[in-house]
């Protein structure tokens, strides 16, 4: 029993700090590399802390390469496409979440079941015809679009935790429905709100193959296209790849901080009754 | 404010929840809805509060025509078995929330919440978020909610069902008094007959979206109007005696069961066609020895209730249920002789389950 016991003390922590490692260490990995200079980067045996730390690639990223744009380009489009997902996702999920046909949801999936590549070719020449390639506005209609089935899948889920007497409680005190929705409902899903703005910011922020297709201008180029883009036919900048990819880290990992308190209740929403 | 139900008709895919029912609310009255569940009483009132759409049929509010009419333009409130508290919401702004959607001012909004939490003890809880609340109090919020306002009518879906019993008769008589000290037109929906038997003026009894009866509640109860209101009202329930008029022996017969029958009953009861006796436990007459005219029987089971003692008699083919004192005690398979109290007989048309008598 004690052998067991201690056992229990030791094994929890100890693979809880494995698993700690095993993520934190390419992050670990990231940040140094974007700050040792070039000869430093394949030292053999690695520099683990010991070495001259070097702000370079930083410079070279913002002053020598337009990374600022694809940094601000990589914000709209990942914030507009993730609002206007929710605004339109939230409104289609609660009305399925109250239809009397939930057999309908299940097509809103429909527009996943193929991989995405297949729709590529039509979607440029859609988009070419339609004058927005190369254009921050073309990956926000795509994002919106991608990102739409899964918001309305979540939010359908979280609206259909909630009571309908709630809604009704709210227009028989005088709201409209659309008044009920946003001053009773939306509140009270707000964990499972930031749950999915969470998953469809990452979702933009990191996308790619379309990025990359529909912009070869610097105009429209995001985040992850950009640094692709420092693997070239010579030459791989692994000094300035990290750099921005740190950067482009930070506000994914700084909005998960600020959300971590809804996330876990949004994840969870509806498993526990409250 | 009056409201007024013309034929409405609802159905659910092939269920026919409402049929052709049509109802008159007074002004200022407590109207309660009885049936067993599933019998339409919660369509019937959303459909008054605008939260359903009849097929057809019109609904009228204080003469207006609402049937179309979004809940907000009919301004009812409404207190649901859930309670449908704003869980994001305190208790202050669960109650005042009604006030706010109407733009009240803050000065009038404070002054009315107060009030309305004053009414019904809540004044200490203001601050507390509704998981924070007891089930009671949680219904107390939801009247205050409901009371902050004055709106044309109350409309009340089984509000007490969630409370345990005890809570439930308090409430039951805070209601009764609330709702007389306000006079604003109320509708209640319920199964529970002590509820519908106190709480309203008048009493409305419905099985399968189908008006079975309507009057005060005395009245439902003392004449029932068929046989489905006899059995559902009265607790325990009212027995039956399936039989027919035996002319030449001047009585009604039901196997073993002779009742005798006065000029009047056999003037008015059809000689020879089904017809079924109706008494309640209370209107029978319990004695250990034989007296003229009493009906023999075994004790099934004797159960002392305290304030009441409920004595189960097998007469013949039929369990009869009886009513009798506190103190009585009756051994299993005690001899016992029945007299079914002639001026508080039933009797119903057993092909058309209508009341033949009284």
């Amino acid at each position: 029993m004690k052998r067991q016991s201690s056992l229990e003390k030791f094994a929890g922590p100890a693979l809880l700090a494995g698993v700690a490692a095993l993520t934190l260490f390419p992050v670990y990995w990231l940040v140094t590399m974007s700050i040792k200079q070039e000869v430093d980067q394949f030292a053999v045996p690695p520099l683990w802390i010991s070495f001259r730390p070097t702000l370079e690639h930083y410079y070279d990223i913002f002053w020598v390469r337009p990374f600022a744009t694809y940094f601000f380009n990589s914000v709209v489009v990942a914030g507009v496409s993730t609002v206007v997902a929710l605004a339109i996702g939230t409104l289609a999920a609660y009305s399925l979440a109250r239809s009397p046909r939930p057999g309908l949801a299940f097509w809103v999936l429909s527009t996943r079941m193929f991989p995405p590549i297949v729709s590529v070719i039509p979607l440029l020449l859609m988009l070419r015809w339609a004058g927005l390639l190369n254009s921050r506005t073309a990956l926000i209609i795509l994002y919106t679009g991608f990102n739409l089935p899964f918001v309305i899948w979540m939010m359908r889920g979280f609206f259909a935790e909630i009571p309908p007497d709630l809604e009704e409680a709210a227009m028989m005190d005088g709201e409209t429905r659309l008044g009920a929705l946003w001053k009773v409902l939306l509140p009270v899903v707000k964990p499972g709100l930031a749950a999915t703005a969470a998953f469809c910011l990452v979702i933009a922020w990191n996308e790619f193959l379309f990025a990359l297709i529909m912009s070869q201008t610097d105009a429209g180029t995001t985040l992850p296209v950009g640094i692709a883009g420092r693997v070239t036919q010579y030459e791989i900048k692994w000094g300035a790849m990290s750099a921005a990819g740190v950067v482009a880290m930070l506000p994914v990992f700084l909005f998960a901080s600020a959300m971590q308190k809804h996330l876990v209740r949004g994840l969870s929403l509806g498993a526990v009754k409250g | 404010m009056r409201i007024d139900l013309e034929s409405l008709s609802k159905n659910f895919g092939a269920t026919r929840v409402l049929r052709d029912f049509s109802l008159q609310i007074e002004d200022g009255e407590f109207l309660v809805l009885l049936g067993p569940s599933g019998c339409g009483k919660t369509t019937c009132l959303r459909t008054i509060a605008g939260l359903e759409q009849p097929d057809s049929g019109r609904v009228l509010l204080g003469g207006r025509d609402v049937t179309h009419a979004e809940p907000r333009d009919r301004d009812m409130a409404m207190v649901f078995q859930s309670y449908a508290l704003y869980p994001h919401l305190d208790v202050f702004e669960n109650i005042a929330f009604p006030l706010r959607v109407r733009k009240a001012g803050a000065k009038d909004v404070e002054r009315r919440v107060r009030q309305a939490a004053e009414r019904l003890g809540l004044g200490a809880l203001l601050q507390r978020r509704p998981r924070e609340l007891s089930g009671g109090q949680r219904q107390r919020v939801a009247l205050a909610r409901a009371i902050v306002r004055q709106p044309n009518a109350f409309l009340f879906d089984e509000p007490l069902s969630n409370l345990d019993a005890k809570l439930r008769v308090e409430m039951r008589a805070e209601l009764k008094r609330l709702q007389h000290d306000l006079g604003v037109t109320s509708v209640y929906v319920t199964h529970d007959q002590a509820e519908a038997m106190t709480l309203g003026r008048r009493l409305a009894v419905m099985k399968d979206g189908v008006l079975e009866q309507i009057g005060a509640p005395e009245e439902v109860y003392s004449h029932p109007a068929n046989l489905f209101v006899a059995g559902f009202l009265g607790n325990p329930a009212m027995n039956f005696f399936p039989g027919r008029v035996d002319s030449d022996a001047r009585a009604f017969v039901a196997g073993t069961v002779r009742v005798p029958l006065d000029a009047a009953q056999l003037d008015r009861l059809p000689v020879g066609a089904a017809v079924t006796l109706g008494v309640r436990p209370e209107n029978i007459d319990l004695g250990r020895t034989s007296n003229d005219g009493w009906i023999g029987g075994r004790v099934y089971v004797s159960e002392a209730m305290g304030n009441e003692t409920l004595v189960i008699a097998t007469v013949g083919e039929y369990q009869v249920c009886c009513r009798t004192t506190p103190e009585a005690r009756f051994d299993f398979e005690a001899p016992v002789w029945l007299r079914l109290r002639p001026d508080r007989l039933h009797f119903f048309d057993s092909a058309t389950t209508r009341a033949l008598w009284p």
